[in-house]
């Protein structure tokens, strides 16, 4: 059991991170060979002012006219996305771990605010799945792989907070959370979570051809 | 029935889990009185049961170890002084493990080569009964 917990909390997490970063390096790769390929058009009107115009102008919360008709589902979503980030990479549990193995340290949130926090992200991913199942729109336009995926991004949020309580099964909670964190992170760069690094690159296509062919806005 | 049978289930569960938590009163833990805004409640720790079964009543030396210019002086033991004498609450250039640190590693290092003992978080920072 103890080489079993060794294993993936030691080489199973650097393999997983191994495998995230060639991975995101490869659908790069990918993505440009398939321009290359099919679309070596768009370079006579990809452009590097209307790229970031049009980055920036997502980054800036309820700009876009889009996030302003739905102001509760980009609320809700601004905010998950930041913490989804942050909450992992700023507990405390996470950057001592690392510390004890490579010496690097940064801030962490005090475990009070990690655990609010988790209750905040676990509750805006049933909010999403409600949504997926109550919004006409929404709901015409999704698979039930999409639910699988909220379930994928949810089980090391819930294992985890879960398992910082010690309500139950502690041992096996933490495997579950281990091994549900590297599976997220191994699936980032093959899945559709690869909007994490490649939201950007559509963005700047679609920026660049509304400011460069239509002349027009795209938020 | 269906329902009757889960609050059946949620009963059992609530009683082992207000058991368990009441036996888990006066367990001796480790001293953390270093550190000034613990996050956790202090590690179990029965220092003369563990040693006993982890056969070190004979070398104490094992974990009140001393170090002097980076070097492991062998057989000296630093008994009596307490860790944080030597391991500050951060790392400095004197001394590079930091408290924290060397309490962690000092369990887990030798409780995974053991194939023995906790090595998870909450294992031996476990909450007490409220």
């Amino acid at each position: 059991m103890h080489s079993f917990i060794h294993f993936i909390m030691g080489p199973m997490v650097w393999i997983s991170f191994m495998i995230f970063f060639f991975g995101v390096i490869f659908r790069f790769l990918k993505m440009f060979k398939l321009i290359n390929e099919k679309e070596i058009f768009i370079y006579t009107y990809m452009s590097l002012k209307y790229s970031f115009r049009s980055i920036f102008a997502w980054l800036i919360p309820f700009l876009p006219v889009s996030t302003r008709k739905s102001p509760v589902f980009y609320s809700i979503s601004y905010i998950f996305h930041l913490l989804l980030f942050l909450v992992p990479v700023c507990l405390l549990s996470h950057v001592l771990l690392i510390e004890e193995s490579v010496q690097w340290s940064w801030f962490a949130f005090n475990d009070s605010v990690s655990d609010t926090l988790t209750l905040v992200i676990i509750f805006s991913l049933i909010f999403f799945m409600v949504r997926r199942i109550v919004v006409p729109e929404v709901k015409f336009l999704t698979k039930p792989s999409d639910f699988i995926f909220i379930l994928i991004v949810g089980l090391p949020f819930v294992t985890g907070f879960l398992a910082f309580h010690q309500f139950f099964a502690y041992r096996w909670l933490v495997i579950a959370h281990v091994l549900s964190g590297e599976l997220m992170l191994i699936l980032i760069p093959f899945t559709r979570f690869s909007h994490m690094f490649m939201a950007p690159f559509t963005r700047a296509y679609t920026g660049s051809e509304f400011g460069s062919v239509r002349h027009a806005k795209d938020w | 029935m269906k329902l009757k049978q889960c609050i059946f289930i949620m009963m059992i569960l609530l009683f082992v889990t207000a058991f368990s938590a009441y036996s888990k009163e006066d367990i001796p833990t480790a001293d953390n009185s270093a550190f000034k805004h613990p996050q956790r409640p202090a590690a179990v720790f029965d220092h003369d049961e563990h040693n006993e079964k982890a056969n070190l009543e004979d070398d104490c030396s094992y974990c009140h170890h001393v170090y002097e210019n980076k070097k492991l002086i062998k057989d000296e033991s630093s008994e009596g002084s307490s860790c944080s004498e030597c391991h500050p609450l951060k790392s400095s250039l004197k001394n590079a493990i930091p408290l924290r640190t060397a309490f962690h590693k000092r369990c887990k290092e030798c409780h995974f080569k053991s194939d023995k003992g906790p090595v998870l978080c909450g294992e031996c920072h476990v909450k007490k009964a409220r």
